[in-house]
């Protein structure tokens, strides 16, 4: 690791050390100068994606900020249909993952198989935490009493005529933010499979790296619609 | 195990691989659980603040607290977890860029938001708050207001009113139409007094119209700047009736 050319992406020898792990011994796509080329390469191709993400999610939040200043009344008697106590819990939830993601990086660095391991499958865990509390507590009563976007309202309850258009904000941003949660938990269950085999070590980790810096996003997307759905009223 | 005190060959630290302390991740956890009890408490306070004392915290201040401590968090989150602090400037600058982006984004929609009235007046007279999603879904405000003119209420046939200041009538002067046409969504932007118009959605009648907020006589600047010939049902207004009746006799 002390000369970065010592990975360089010429061919490699006929004799390769087979005794090492497959993380030391990998080698940088060939249109790469070196590992550390390829892993900076790497992190700002995820950044520039990150960026796209948050356009994506800057779209529903302009939504919120328009349906909102049209319609308060609505938006105030949909957020009432929350529970604070639900969003709460899975801040914490997510927050906790975003941790254990931060470590799992760190342990990669350090070359800490069984952490790095023990981290992936606790923020795995943490992301279908995450979704058991979002459909099971929170989307299936919703379901049951027709508090849907939409046309597929059909609430029986004393509601403001706009409420439709708040339902639509949370099912539109709470939805794509669950399906990114389960694009996540995909990720980790390939990073899993991928670190039982010693993929990732000091030397190669751009995975690990790239997976944890789309968590945060999804962490931060939620860090903002906390308080705009279920806080501010 | 550090890489940052490693110079590369040509002297410069080695900036690419900083590994975060576990104090530094153990911290900034703390710190971003900390903040979140603190934006539930905050919320949690102003309800009970508002209940106790009775009074009323306006709600400006309810989100200004909220997302304060959401940005703090974000910052806390992107600095140290995505190890921006540490890292390559290039993609700091790619994610202020798309901060910058997102605030144009949302600084000229609110500016739409905010200057549709005073730009386009003449056809905000009534301000169509569009659809609410169950007719089917996206009636937005241009196609709710095509709906209306075929003669179809909206979903809740529901119409805002906007008061027209004195201002607007001047800016009404070059603008008028000289005949209304029924049918067309450009009617529904002033009432056309004495013609069907009771069957388009958002009418009131004069006799509604004398309790409330009289659009009669507020949103009607023909009548003061270009007198029109007797119209056909004028004859609801006492005193038009007696006018027109009078040569008569």
């Amino acid at each position: 690791m002390s000369s970065s050319h010592a990975h360089s992406a010429h061919p490699p020898s006929a004799v390769e050390d087979l005794s090492k792990p497959l993380h030391e011994r990998y080698h940088a796509a060939s249109h790469f100068k070196d590992r550390e080329h390829e892993f900076d390469s790497v992190k700002m191709g995820v950044w520039l994606f990150l960026a796209t993400e948050i356009l994506l999610f800057s779209g529903m939040f302009c939504a919120y900020f328009i349906f909102r200043l049209m319609h308060p009344e609505a938006f105030i008697g949909g957020g009432h249909h929350l529970e604070v106590k639900w969003g709460l819990i899975n801040t914490i939830v997510l927050l906790m993952s975003s941790y254990w993601v931060a470590a799992a990086v760190r342990h990669a660095q350090t070359g800490n198989q069984k952490w790095l391991q023990i981290n992936i499958i606790l923020t795995f865990f943490a992301g279908a935490a995450f979704l058991f509390i979002k459909f099971f507590f929170e989307y299936w009563h919703k379901i049951q009493v027709g508090l849907l976007p939409g046309k597929f309202y059909h609430y029986t309850g004393h509601a403001d005529p706009y409420e439709p258009m708040w339902w639509g904000v949370y099912w539109g941003a709470t939805g794509i933010h669950a399906s990114h949660v389960i694009v996540g938990m995909g990720l980790f269950a390939w990073l899993y499979f991928r670190s039982r085999k010693g993929h990732f070590g000091p030397g190669h980790y751009n995975a690990v790296e790239g997976v944890g810096l789309y968590w945060h996003i999804v962490d931060i997307v939620w860090i903002f619609l906390f308080p705009l759905l279920y806080l501010i009223h | 195990m550090s890489h940052a005190a490693e110079f590369d060959e040509y002297g410069h630290k080695d900036h690419g691989h900083v590994i975060v302390s576990v104090f530094t991740l153990r911290f900034i956890l703390i710190a971003l659980l900390f903040c979140t009890l603190l934006t539930s408490g905050s919320a949690w306070a102003e309800t009970a603040i508002a209940a106790t004392f009775h009074v009323e915290i306006p709600q400006w201040i309810n989100a200004f607290v909220a997302l304060s401590i959401a940005v703090v968090k974000t910052a806390l989150v992107v600095g140290f977890f995505m190890q921006l602090k540490y890292d390559n400037p290039m993609n700091t600058i790619i994610f202020v860029f798309t901060l910058l982006t997102v605030a144009s984004f949302l600084g000229f929609t609110s500016l739409d938001l905010g200057n549709r009235d005073t730009i386009d007046r003449f056809k905000n007279v009534y301000a169509y708050p569009g659809g609410n999603g169950l007719d089917g879904g996206g009636t937005g405000i241009v196609f709710q207001s095509q709906i209306n003119g075929v003669g179809k209420p909206a979903p809740h046939g529901e119409v805002e009113e906007k008061k027209v200041d004195e201002s607007q009538d001047i800016t009404h002067m070059g603008y008028l139409p000289e005949e209304p046409e029924l049918g067309s969504s450009r009617n529904r932007s002033r009432p056309v007094m004495g013609i069907t118009i009771s069957t388009l959605p958002g009418y009131r009648s004069p006799a509604a119209a004398d309790e409330g907020h009289a659009p009669a006589e507020n949103l009607a600047p023909s009548k003061d700047h270009r007198p029109e010939p007797a119209r056909p049902s004028d004859d609801h207004k006492p005193g038009a009736a007696e006018t027109k009746g009078e040569p008569k006799h």
